[in-house]
C-alpha cells in the first residue's frame, strides 16, 4: 500500500532524462510533503507570533517559564516564519517549477527526501527546540544557533545539486526569469548565509554589526523576494495563459535586484557608529532599489493587463496579485524610510515592525500562498476547496490591512513622545490600545492561514464546482498559441548562454563587491578608529558578565532594548553622547539591536542600584507599573531578593554597559581630530544638535546627583491646591506606588526587595526644596530615580500631593523644649560626623555615603518615625541602630532636637 | 565607492537598453524564454501525460 507522499517511478525504478516529447517527472509526494510542512510551520509560526503579541498587552501571560517567554518566542516566530513556512513553500514551488522550466527532473528524489529532513528535522524543528531551550544566536533573521546554520548551509549546497544542476545540465537558452530568480536565490543566499551568520561571531562590535545588516536585508533581498518574485513571474502566465508583458524588462528587474540588493543592508543602522560612506551607499541604493521594484512590478502588473476578471475570478492569482501589489507599496515605503529624514523619526519604532509584516506576509507570503494553491490544483489528485480559499483571501487581507495600519500608526506616535522630552514608558503607555489592535489583527490572519489549509485538505473530497477550477480556466482562457510548440534546443541562441553566464558572473561580482563597500572596508576604517580612540585601558568582560552577555542574548534582550545611541539630538538628549565604534569592541557577536520597546542599554552602568535591577528583572512591574517587559523569575530562587548565579550574571553584564566610557572620562577628553571629522559628518544640516554635548544626566536616567534643582511650590490658592493634589494623586498612582505603595507608606510591592526601602511620605514632613531636588536629581544610593523628565506641572502636583499625605505635626513645646540642649549635646557627638553641625547632612563622612544623611532643615519625620530610626537605623543606608547605645531618654532628647532643626535658620531663629 | 557602483550599474542598464533598442535579434532572443515557459505549461498540463509524471497515492 502507497502512502500519501509516495512517488511513483519509472517501470525500471530510476529516473530516466526525459526524451523529446517525454514529460520529465515531478515529484509530487515532495511536493505534497513541503506544502503540508510549509502550513504546519506557519501556523505554529503565527501562534508565537500571537503569543508575542498578547504579552505586550499581558506581560505576565505564560510568563513563568524561560522556554515561553518573549524574546525566545520572538526568535522562533521569525525563524518559524523564514524557514518553516517560506522556505517549505518555496521548496514546493521549486519541485513543481523546475521541471517545468528546465524540461528536466530535480537531479534525485532521494536527494531530495534527504534534504527534506534536513530542513524540517535538523533545521526548523531543532532550531526551535534549542532556541526555546535558550540555545541562540541573538541576531535578527539570523537567531537559531551555530549548530543548525550549519544544517542550513548544508541545506543550500543540496539545493544547489537538486535544483541547479538541472538547468545547468539542460543548457538551456530559453532561460526563463522564474528560472534566475531560483537559481539566484539558491546560489546568492548559499554565500550570504554564512557571513551573515558566522562572520559576527568573529568580527566583534559595529564591525560585526556591518556584516549583520548586510544579512538582515539579503535574508529578504536574496532568499525571499527572489523566490516570491520566481512564483510570480510563474503564476501570473501559467493563470492567464498568455506570456509576460516583457522578458527583458524581467531579466533588468533581475539583475538589478541581485546587484542593489546586497547593498542595502546598512540602511539598518543609519546615524549609527558605521562610517557615512557606508550608510549612504545604502542609502543610495534603497533609493536605487525602488526604482527597480516599479520595473518590476510595472512589469507583472502589464502583464495582467486585461485579465482583471481573471483575477477576481481565480483566487491563487488573487493572492499574487495581492502580493505583487503589496511588494510595490512595501519597497516604496522601504527606500522612504531608508532615507535619513524619515529614518530617524520611525526607526526602531512600531512603523518598522509593520512594514515588515507588510513584507512578509502581504508580499512574500501572499505570493507563496497563491504559488502553492496555483500548483495544488495541478498535481494529480489534489484540488482546492475555492469557497474556504476564497474566506482564506479575504480573512488575510483584511487582518493584514488592520495589522499595518495600526501598527504604523502606533510608530508615529512612539517616535513624536521618543522625540519630545517625556518619560520613556509615556510611549509604552501611549500605543498600548495599538498593541491590543495589533494582537486582535493577528487573529484572522491566523483563521485566514488555518483556512487556506483547510481548503487543501478539503479540496480533494469537493466534486463539482469547487474542483473544476483547472479546466475551466483551461477551457475559457486557453488562447491558440502562436508559438513554436517544439522544446529549444538552445543552439540557436547559444552565445547568449554566454552572455547569462557571464552577467551571473557578474553578480556574484556585485555580491562580493557589497561585501567589500559595505562591510570590510567600513570595518577597517571602525578598526583604525577603535584604535585611535578607545581608552587605553578598557577591561574585558569578566567571566560572570560574560555569561550574562549570553544570557542577555539567549533571552531576546536586544529586540527591545538597543545598545546603539544615534548621532540624533532626540537620542542625545535621552541616552547621553553617541555610541562610539569602541564601546562594543569585545561585543561578539553584536547587539546593538534594531528596535526599541525599552529604553536604550549602553550607558546602565550606574544607573540603577543593584536591587532595583534585580527586583526589575525578577518582576518588571514591581518598580515600573506599566511596563511590558517580561518577568525573569527562572532567573531568581523564589524572590527578587535570591538570585541565582544566571541572575547575577544578567545583573554583572548590565552594570558592564557603558563603564569602560564612564569611567575613563572619556566624555572629558577632547575628541582626536580625526576622529572629529567623522562625527561631524554624521551632523545634517537639519540635525544642528546632533554633535550637541550630552547633559549630565540624559532625562531616561538616573544618576549625577546635586543640589541644582529647581523648587517646585504648590499652589498658594486654596482652589488651585486642590486641583494640583488631584493631579499628583494621578502621577503618583502611574509612577511612584509601585514603590512607595499606593498611600505613600513606603510599602509598595517593590519595597521587599529594595534596600534603603522606598521613604514612607507620610511619616516626615519635607520641605518643597528637599521633594523637588529628590523628584529633580533622585537619591544616590537607592533606588529613586530623578523624573525630571515628567512635566513641570506634574512635578509641582507631586509635591503637593506629597505634603497632602503628611499628618500635620505641632512644632516641640516648651516642656520638650527643655530636652533640646541635651538633644544637641548628644546630637554633637554621635550625629554630627554625618549630619553636620547643624543637621544639614553635610557632616565630615558625608560625601562618602549614598544615600546622604538626612538634612534636617528640609525633612521633619514624625516623632515615632525618628524614634524607630534611632532604635532600628535604616537598612541599605549608614545609619546604624542606636538602641545599645543610647538609652531611651537619649533618644528622646535626640528626636526632639532633630525635629526642631526643621526650617530654614532664619525660621529656627525666630522660633 | 558607492558612486563608482551606482554609475557602474545604471550605465550597464542603459547599455543593456539600448542594445535591446538598436538590436531585433536580442529583442527576439530575449524574449524567447517567456513563450518556452508557455509552451512547457501546455506540455505539462494540457497534453498527454507522460509515464514518468504520473502519481500512485
Amino acid at each position: 500500500m502507497t502512502t500519501l507522499f509516495e512517488q511513483s517511478v519509472h517501470p525500471a525504478g530510476q529516473q530516466s532524462l526525459p526524451s523529446a516529447g517525454q514529460l520529465p517527472s515531478v515529484e509530487y509526494g515532495l511536493i505534497r510533503a513541503h506544502v503540508l510542512a510549509s502550513l504546519v510551520t506557519l501556523v505554529l509560526s503565527v501562534l508565537f507570533g500571537i503569543l508575542v503579541a498578547t504579552k505586550f498587552t499581558f506581560p505576565e501571560f505564560l510568563g513563568d517559564h524561560g522556554w515561553l517567554t518573549w524574546g525566545r518566542l520572538r526568535y522562533n516566530h521569525t525563524q518559524g516564519i523564514f524557514f518553516g513556512w517560506l522556505g517549505n513553500a518555496f521548496l514546493a514551488f521549486s519541485y513543481y517549477a523546475v521541471p517545468r522550466l528546465a524540461n528536466r527532473p530535480v537531479l534525485n528524489r532521494k536527494l531530495g527526501w534527504f534534504l527534506f529532513c534536513i530542513w524540517n528535522f535538523a533545521v526548523v524543528l531543532p532550531g526551535w527546540v534549542l532556541v526555546a531551550a535558550g540555545f541562540s544566536q541573538p541576531l535578527e533573521w539570523a537567531e537559531f544557533p551555530l549548530l543548525v546554520d550549519a544544517f542550513v548551509v548544508l541545506a543550500f549546497i543540496l539545493m544547489v545539486f537538486e535544483f541547479v544542476l538541472p538547468f545547468l545540465k539542460a543548457r538551456l537558452s530559453d532561460l526563463y526569469v522564474s528560472a534566475w530568480y531560483i537559481i539566484g536565490g539558491i546560489v546568492f543566499t548559499m554565500l550570504a548565509y554564512p557571513v551573515g551568520n558566522f562572520v559576527p561571531e568573529l568580527v566583534p562590535g559595529a564591525r560585526g554589526a556591518a556584516f549583520s545588516g548586510l544579512w538582515i536585508h539579503d535574508a529578504v533581498g536574496l532568499f525571499v523576494t527572489p523566490f516570491a518574485l520566481a512564483i510570480a513571474y510563474y503564476v501570473i502566465p501559467a493563470t492567464t495563459r498568455r506570456a509576460i508583458f516583457s522578458h527583458f524588462l524581467s531579466m533588468v528587474g533581475f539583475w538589478l535586484l541581485f546587484f542593489i540588493y546586497p547593498l542595502n543592508g546598512t540602511h539598518h543602522y543609519v546615524y549609527s557608529a558605521i562610517p557615512m560612506a557606508a550608510q549612504k551607499g545604502a542609502i543610495v541604493a534603497s533609493a536605487y532599489l525602488g526604482m527597480d521594484v516599479i520595473l518590476v512590478v510595472t512589469n507583472l502588473l502589464l502583464s495582467l493587463r486585461g485579465s482583471s476578471a481573471t483575477v477576481a475570478k481565480d483566487v491563487p492569482l488573487r493572492f499574487v496579485w495581492f502580493g505583487v501589489v503589496s511588494y510595490l507599496l512595501v519597497s516604496l515605503q522601504g527606500s522612504v524610510q531608508a532615507l535619513m529624514p524619515v529614518n530617524r523619526f520611525i526607526h526602531f519604532t512600531d512603523w518598522v515592525i509593520g512594514h515588515s509584516h507588510f513584507a512578509m506576509i502581504g508580499f512574500a507570503s501572499f505570493v507563496a500562498l497563491g504559488g502553492i494553491a496555483h500548483l495544488w490544483q495541478r498535481i494529480p489528485r489534489t484540488r482546492y476547496n475555492e469557497r474556504a480559499m476564497n474566506w482564506s483571501f479575504w480573512l488575510l487581507a483584511s487582518g493584514l490591512t488592520l495589522m499595518i495600519a495600526d501598527l504604523t500608526i502606533a510608530g508615529l506616535v512612539e517616535a513624536q513622545v521618543w522625540q519630545s522630552s517625556a518619560p520613556w514608558i509615556d510611549s509604552v503607555r501611549a500605543v498600548r490600545s495599538y498593541w491590543l489592535v495589533r494582537t486582535f489583527s493577528g487573529l484572522p490572519i491566523l483563521a485566514g492561514f488555518v483556512l487556506f489549509w483547510i481548503s487543501l485538505i478539503t479540496g480533494a473530497t469537493v466534486s463539482g464546482k469547487s474542483t473544476s477550477v483547472l479546466s475551466r480556466g483551461a477551457s475559457e482562457n486557453v488562447p491558440e498559441l502562436d508559438v513554436d510548440t517544439s522544446i529549444a534546443s538552445g543552439h540557436s541562441f547559444a552565445r547568449f548562454s554566454y552572455v547569462h553566464a557571464l552577467i551571473f558572473g557578474a553578480g556574484v561580482g556585485f555580491f562580493a563587491l557589497s561585501f567589500l563597500v559595505l562591510a570590510i572596508l567600513p570595518g577597517k576604517e571602525l578598526a583604525n578608529e577603535i584604535k585611535q580612540a578607545a581608552p587605553v585601558t578598557m577591561p574585558a568582560l569578566t567571566a560572570s558578565e560574560q555569561r550574562g552577555r549570553v544570557i542577555y542574548g539567549r533571552e531576546g534582550c536586544a529586540y527591545c532594548h538597543t545598545q546603539q545611541i544615534r548621532s540624533l539630538a532626540a537620542d542625545v538628549r535621552r541616552f547621553g553622547a553617541p555610541t562610539e565604534a569602541w564601546e562594543t569592541k569585545y561585543d561578539y557577536p553584536q547587539l546593538w539591536g534594531t528596535r526599541r520597546i525599552g529604553p536604550d542599554l549602553s550607558r546602565e552602568f550606574n544607573v540603577h542600584p543593584h536591587d532595583w535591577q534585580l527586583t526589575h528583572l525578577y518582576s518588571p512591574r514591581l518598580v515600573v507599573r506599566d511596563s511590558i517587559m517580561p518577568p525573569y523569575p527562572w532567573l531568581f530562587s523564589g524572590s527578587a531578593n535570591q538570585p541565582t548565579q544566571e541572575g547575577l550574571d544578567l545583573l554583572a553584564y548590565l552594570q558592564f554597559l557603558g563603564r569602560a566610557r564612564q569611567l575613563s572620562g572619556f566624555d572629558q577628553q577632547t575628541p582626536a581630530s580625526a576622529f572629529d571629522s567623522a562625527t561631524a559628518d554624521m551632523a545634517m544640516a537639519s540635525e544642528p544638535s546632533a554633535r550637541a554635548t550630552p547633559p549630565i544626566v540624559p532625562i531616561a536616567m538616573t544618576g549625577g546627583y546635586n543640589d541644582s534643582a529647581p523648587v517646585f511650590h504648590p499652589a498658594s490658592d486654596s482652589n488651585d491646591l486642590e486641583e494640583e493634589v488631584s493631579r499628583g494623586a494621578t502621577v503618583f498612582a502611574a509612577n511612584c506606588a509601585s514603590c512607595h505603595g499606593v498611600s505613600g507608606r513606603g510599602d509598595g510591592r517593590a519595597s521587599v526587595s529594595l534596600l534603603p526601602p522606598p521613604a514612607n511620605l507620610t511619616a516626615a514632613r519635607f520641605s518643597d526644596q528637599r521633594l523637588s531636588s529628590v523628584l529633580w536629581n533622585g537619591v544616590a544610593g537607592s533606588s529613586m530615580p530623578p523624573w525630571r523628565q515628567l512635566p513641570t506641572e506634574d512635578l509641582r502636583a507631586l509635591v503637593a500631593y506629597i505634603d497632602s499625605l503628611q499628618v500635620p505635626t505641632a512644632a516641640p513645646t516648651a516642656q520638650e523644649a527643655t530636652h533640646l540642649n541635651q538633644g544637641k549635646s548628644l546630637f554633637t557627638g554621635n550625629c554630627a560626623s554625618c549630619h553636620g553641625d547643624r543637621g544639614t547632612g553635610d557632616g565630615p563622612a558625608a560625601g562618602a555615603l549614598a544615600p546622604s544623611p538626612t538634612n534636617f532643615q528640609l525633612k521633619r519625620p514624625t516623632e515615632a518615625r525618628a524614634r524607630e530610626v534611632l532604635e532600628n537605623g535604616v537598612p541599605g543606608t549608614a545609619m546604624p541602630p542606636w538602641k545599645s547605645q543610647l538609652s531611651a531618654d537619649q533618644r528622646q532628647a535626640l528626636v526632639e532636637f532633630v525635629r526642631s532643626l526643621y526650617g530654614t535658620p532664619q525660621e529656627n531663629a525666630s522660633r | 565607492m558607492i558612486n563608482l557602483i551606482v554609475i557602474a550599474i545604471s550605465t550597464v542598464m542603459f547599455a543593456l537598453v539600448l542594445v535591446w533598442w538598436r538590436w531585433s535579434a536580442f529583442r527576439a532572443s530575449i524574449e524567447a524564454p517567456k513563450y518556452f515557459m508557455l509552451r512547457q505549461e501546455h506540455r505539462f498540463d494540457d497534453g498527454p501525460r507522460a509515464p514518468s509524471s504520473t502519481y500512485t497515492p
